[in-house]
C-alpha cells in the first residue's frame, strides 16, 4: 500500500493542470521538430555512453546507508550484496561465492569472493559482512534483520550468520543488504557512501539530483554508462523532461503512457504492484483491536459473499478500463513470481456462478429491492479507498458496479489513511501491496500477524493455512519453501485465495510504465515490486548506450 | 541618554523574543503531537508488511517515540539548553544542519523577492500617486488589485505554464541544471533557476506596498505644505523628492518588514510548485511526516526570522523620521 506522503492535494491537482496544458503543447512542438532536423539531433545529444539522465524519483532522503534500508529494491548502486535476483528473480551469487545452511537451519555460512574492493581501494572482508549484518540488526531502519542472533567472521572470506529461529525468507536480506566497510561506517556514511558497487557517489543535491560515476574498482564487468544523473522530480516534470529530451529514462503514470514521445520507447513493465479488496473475516463484535477499534463484519464473514464477489468481478475489464491496458488481472498477492500458485486462478466475470454461490449460501432477494438478504442481514457493506489515489477510486467504483447485478451492494467511500486505519478491520478496504519478499504474504494471512495494524488487517484465521505458512517460513531454502508458499494459496482443498477461503478479492497488478530513449538498451526486465521508479535500476550496471 | 534607551529597547526586545519562543515551542509540540499522522507509518510506507513488530519497536526506540509527549518535550528542552535542536527523522541529519543547508537556497530567493517587491512596489506606488486619476494610475491600480487577490500558488503555476512549459524560457525545476557539478554551475545558470520563483514570491508584496504608498502620497500632495511649495514654483518631481518620499517611505518600510512572515509562508508554496529545494519544501516534508524535531526547528527559526524583521523596522523608523524616538 502507499502511505507515501503526497504533497497537498491542491498542489497535485494544479500540477495536473500544468500537465494538461503541457499535453496540449505537442502539436506545436512536433512541427518545429520536423521542420528542423537540427532540433531533433540536439535533443538526442543530451544522452550518451558518457552520461544519461533518469527521472524516476526514488530519492532516499535519509541518505544511502544499507543498514538503514537503502537498496531495498532496485540497485543499491554504491554497495553490492551477497546475492542478487536475476531477471527471472532466481537467486545468483554476487559478493558471495557460495552459501550453505546448517542442519538445524539456524546457521547460514557464506563464503565471499576475495577480489572485491571498496571504492577507496580497501578489500571487502568477512569482517565487513559480519559488521553490516550486526549493525543492520540493531539500527531501527527499513531493513528487518531482527531474526539475526549475531554474525561472526570465521576467517577472511567466511562469515556465519546465526539466526534466532529458522527463517527461509532471510535469503531476501542477503539479496537486499549492501555491504558497508566497518572502518568507514560512521554517522556521516549515509551522505558519503563507500561501497563495492558498480557506481560511486559524486554529488547529491538534496531534493534535486544525484550524480554518480562508474566505480573503477568494481569487481564485476565495468558499467557501460560512465555517469548517471538521477533527477528527483514529480511525475509530470519527469514527463516534461523526457519530452524535451533532457531525460533518457522517465517513470510516468499510466495515464501519460498513452502519449507518444519523440525518440523514446514506452516500456510497460509487469509488476506485482497489486490492488485488491481486503475482507474482514470474523463476524462483527467478535473482538476489538488493542486500540479498541471494531473487528469483523457480518456480511463479509460469510464465505459465499467473498467468493461471489471474487467470481463476479471482471478483472480484464478493470485492466482495460481503469489502467488503460497497462496492467494484468490478479488472483493472488504474488502474481508473476516464482511462488505464485497458478492453480488458484479462477474463471471470473461470471455473474451466473456468483448468483449460484449466493443462493447456495442462503441469500435471496425476498423483498425485491435488488439487494439480497439472509435473515435480518442485508448483503451490503462499505468499500473504503484512500481518497488521494484516483486509480483506486476508479477501481472501487467499477467493482461496486460489477457486483451490483449479483445483488450485493458496495457503498464506496474515499477517506484519508488516518480515517481508514480505525475502520479497516470492520470494512472492506482497497489495498495495494506487492513485494519480492515472501514475508509480506506471511504477514497478510497469518492469524498471529493480526494485531490491529496493517498486518492481516481483516483478522483472517485458518489454522491449516497458519501451519502451511509456518512450514514455508521454517523451510531450509527458498526452493523448498516455495512448495509451501504455493500450498497456502491453494493446495486443492484449502487456501486463502478465491477457490478456498477467499480472504481477499485480488483485482489487478499495475504495470510500471517508463519512457526510455530508443538509444538505451536496458536489458530484460524483472517483475517489479510495489513502488514505481527505482526498481527499474535493478540491472543498471548492464545498461548500454547503442547510438553514437 | 540615547545609549540607555537603546539598551532598554534591546533588553525588552530579547525578553519578548524569549517569551515568544517558549510559547511557540509549547504550541507546536502540542499541535504536532495531536496530529493524526503516525510518524512510523509515514516512515515505513509501502514496506509496512516486511517490517516485523520487533523492527517497528527498534524504529520507535531509535527516535525516542516510546516516551510520552511530556517527557519528550522536557528531553527536547534539555537538549535545546545545550544548543542541540535534535535529529531530523526525515533527513537523518542534525536539524541545525538541515535548516542551514536549506535556508541557504531559500535565502537567495527570499532576498531577491524581498528587494524586488520593495523597490517595485514603492516605484509603482509613487508613480500612481503622483499621477492619481490618470490612465497610468488606473493601470497600476488594476495590476495591484489583480495581484492582491491572486493566491501565490496560482500565480506560480500560471508563470510556470507560460515561461517554463509553453515558452521554455525558464527551467521546470530545481536550483541548478541537471547533471552539472556544483563547482561548474555558473552565476547565470543560478539566476536562471532562481528568477521565476523569486519573481512569483515578490508579487505578494508588490500590490500591498504600491497601494499604501499611493494613498499616502495622495494625502501628502493634498496637504497645505505641498500647496505652499507649489505656490513657490516647486516642480512635481521636486515636491515628491523633498516632501513626499520621507512621508511615503514609512508605511512602505513597515509593510516591507511585516511582509517577511508572508514571504516566508509564500516560499513554502512557491518552492513546492517550482520544485525548488529550500526550507519551504523541507517544512512540508516535516509536517506531512510528523518529523517533530525538524518542524519545531523550522518554526523556531522562522519565528526568530520574522521577529528580527519587525525589530529592524522599529529601529529604522527613528532613522527615517527623527520625530520617532525609542522608548516613546
Amino acid at each position: 500500500m502507499c502511505l507515501n506522503v503526497k504533497s497537498p492535494s491542491y498542489v497535485t491537482g494544479l500540477l495536473l493542470l500544468v500537465q494538461m496544458v503541457s499535453a496540449c503543447a505537442p502539436a506545436a512542438q512536433q512541427t518545429t521538430q520536423s521542420s528542423s532536423s537540427m532540433t531533433q539531433s540536439n535533443s538526442q545529444q543530451t544522452g550518451s555512453s558518457e552520461q544519461i539522465v533518469l527521472a524516476i524519483g526514488g530519492e532516499s532522503e535519509e541518505g544511502y546507508d544499507p543498514t538503514l534500508g537503502w537498496g531495498r529494491y532496485g540497485s543499491p548502486l554504491f554497495q553490492s550484496t551477497l546475492l542478487r535476483r536475476n531477471e527471472n528473480l532466481e537467486l545468483v551469487n554476487d559478493l558471495a561465492t557460495n552459501y550453505n545452511i546448517s542442519e538445524d537451519r539456524k546457521v547460514w555460512t557464506v563464503n565471499i569472493r576475495q577480489d572485491a574492493t571498496f571504492s577507496d581501494g580497501q578489500p571487502v572482508t568477512a569482517e565487513d559482512v559480519a559488521y553490516t549484518f550486526n549493525k543492520a540488526a540493531e539500527s531501527g531502519g527499513l531493513t528487518d534483520v531482527t531474526v539475526l542472533q549475531e554474525a561472526v567472521a570465521i576467517d577472511a572470506d567466511t562469515v556465519e550468520l546465526r539466526l534466532k529461529q529458522p527463517q527461509s525468507t532471510f535469503v531476501n536480506r542477503l539479496v537486499t543488504l549492501g555491504i558497508v566497510p566497518k572502518r568507514a561506517h560512521g554517522s556521516d556514511y549515509a551522505r558519503n557512501p563507500v561501497g563495492s558497487g558498480p557506481y560511486k557517489l559524486v554529488q547529491w543535491d538534496e531534493g534535486q539530483q544525484l550524480i554518480v560515476e562508474a566505480n573503477p574498482t568494481y569487481y564485476g564487468e565495468p558499467p557501460a554508462i560512465k555517469r548517471l544523473v538521477f533527477l528527483f522530480v514529480e511525475e509530470d516534470a519527469a514527463f516534461a523532461a523526457a519530452k524535451s529530451g533532457q531525460a533518457q529514462v522517465a517513470a510516468v503514470p499510466q495515464a501519460l503512457a498513452v502519449q507518444q514521445v519523440e525518440g523514446m520507447k514506452l516500456y510497460d513493465v509487469t509488476s506485482v504492484d497489486n490492488r485488491g479488496l481486503l475482507f474482514p473475516f470474523p463476524r462483527s463484535n467478535a473482538k476489538t483491536t488493542p486500540d479498541g477499534d471494531p473487528v469483523g463484519n457480518n456480511v463479509t464473514a460469510d464465505p459465499a459473499i467473498r467468493q461471489a464477489i471474487n467470481v463476479a468481478i471482471d478483472r480484464q475489464a478493470l485492466v482495460t478500463g481503469v489502467l488503460e491496458g497497462y496492467g494484468s488481472p490478479a488472483y493472488g498477492p504474488v502474481s508473476g513470481l516464482a511462488w505464485e500458485q497458478p492453480d488458484a486462478n479462477i474463471q471470473d466475470a461470471n455473474i451466473a456462478q456468483a448468483k449460484q454461490i449466493l443462493t447456495a449460501g442462503g441469500w435471496g432477494d425476498k423483498n425485491g429491492d435488488g439487494v439480497l438478504e439472509k435473515g435480518d442481514l442485508q448483503a451490503e457493506f462499505t468499500l473504503l479507498y484512500p481518497a488521494s489515489d484516483s486509480t483506486r477510486q476508479a477501481l472501487a467504483l467499477s467493482v461496486a458496479e460489477m457486483v451490483k447485478p449479483t445483488g450485493i451492494r458496495a457503498n464506496v467511500q474515499g477517506k484519508s489513511w488516518d480515517e481508514i486505519e480505525p475502520l479497516m478491520h470492520s470494512n472492506v478496504v482497497l489495498f495495494g501491496w506487492g513485494s519480492h519478499d515472501q514475508t509480506e504474504m506471511y504477514n497478510l494471512y497469518h492469524s498471529k500477524a493480526a494485531q490491529g495494524e496493517f498486518y492481516n488487517a481483516g483478522y483472517y484465521a485458518n489454522s491449516a493455512i497458519d501451519k502451511t505458512l509456518d512450514l514455508a517460513m521454517g523451510a531450509p531454502t527458498e526452493a523448498e519453501a516455495i512448495a509451501f508458499w504455493k500450498a497456502a494459496q491453494w493446495d486443492g482443498q484449502n487456501g486463502f485465495t478465491a477457490k478456498g477461503d477467499a480472504a481477499w478479492a485480488w483485482l489487478v497488478n499495475l504495470d510500471h510504465t517508463y519512457f526510455v530513449s530508443t538509444c538505451l538498451d536496458i536489458g530484460e526486465r524483472q517483475v517489479e515490486p510495489h513502488g514505481h521508479g527505482w526498481p527499474i535500476t535493478a540491472n543498471i550496471a548492464q545498461w548500454k548506450w547503442t547510438c553514437n | 541618554m540615547q545609549l540607555k534607551r537603546v539598551a532598554s529597547f534591546t533588553v525588552r526586545t530579547l525578553i519578548r523574543l524569549l517569551l515568544l519562543l517558549i510559547a511557540v515551542s509549547v504550541f507546536s509540540f502540542v499541535l504536532v503531537s495531536l496530529s493524526p499522522v503516525d510518524p512510523i507509518n509515514a516512515y515505513v510506507g509501502a514496506e509496512m508488511l516486511q517490517i516485523s513488530p520487533e523492527q517497528r519497536e527498534l524504529i520507535t526506540q531509535r527516535w525516542g517515540l516510546d516516551e510520552p509527549m511530556i517527557t519528550r518535550f522536557f528531553l527536547w528542552l534539555q537538549q535545546l539548553a545545550t544548543g542541540n535542536l535534535g535529529m531530523s527523522m526525515v533527513f537523518n541529519q542534525p536539524v541545525s544542519v538541515v535548516i542551514a543547508n536549506r535556508f541557504q537556497a531559500s535565502l537567495q530567493m527570499l532576498a531577491i523577492a524581498w528587494l524586488l517587491s520593495g523597490v517595485l512596489g514603492l516605484i509603482l506606488g509613487i508613480v500612481a500617486g503622483a499621477k492619481a486619476g490618470s490612465w497610468i494610475d488606473r493601470i497600476i491600480r488594476f495590476y495591484a488589485y489583480v495581484l492582491a487577490s491572486s493566491p501565490t500558488f496560482w500565480v506560480a503555476l500560471l508563470l510556470l505554464i507560460i515561461f517554463a512549459v509553453t515558452l521554455r524560457l525558464a527551467p521546470i525545476c530545481c536550483a541548478a541544471p541537471p547533471g552539472v557539478l556544483a563547482q561548474d554551475v555558473t552565476l547565470w545558470q543560478r539566476l536562471h533557476h532562481i528568477l521565476l520563483p523569486a519573481l512569483t514570491l515578490s508579487i505578494i508584496g508588490v500590490a500591498n506596498i504600491a497601494l499604501h504608498t499611493r494613498q499616502k502620497l495622495i494625502e501628502v500632495l493634498n496637504s497645505d505644505y505641498v500647496l505652499f511649495a507649489r505656490a513657490q514654483g516647486e516642480s512635481l518631481v521636486g515636491i515628491i523628492y523633498h516632501h513626499g518620499l520621507r512621508n511615503v517611505i514609512l508605511p512602505a518600510i513597515t509593510l516591507q518588514f511585516a511582509s517577511l512572515s508572508e514571504l516566508f509562508g509564500g516560499s513554502v508554496l512557491a518552492e513546492q510548485v517550482f520544485a525548488y529545494p529550500g526550507l519551504g519544501k523541507a517544512t512540508v516534508e516535516a509536517a506531512l511526516r510528523s518529523d517533530v524535531p525538524l518542524l519545531i526547528g523550522i518554526v523556531f527559526f522562522s519565528a526568530i526570522f520574522v521577529y528580527t524583521g519587525n525589530a529592524i523596522a522599529d529601529l529604522t523608523y527613528q532613522i527615517v523620521d527623527p520625530r520617532i524616538r525609542l522608548g516613546n
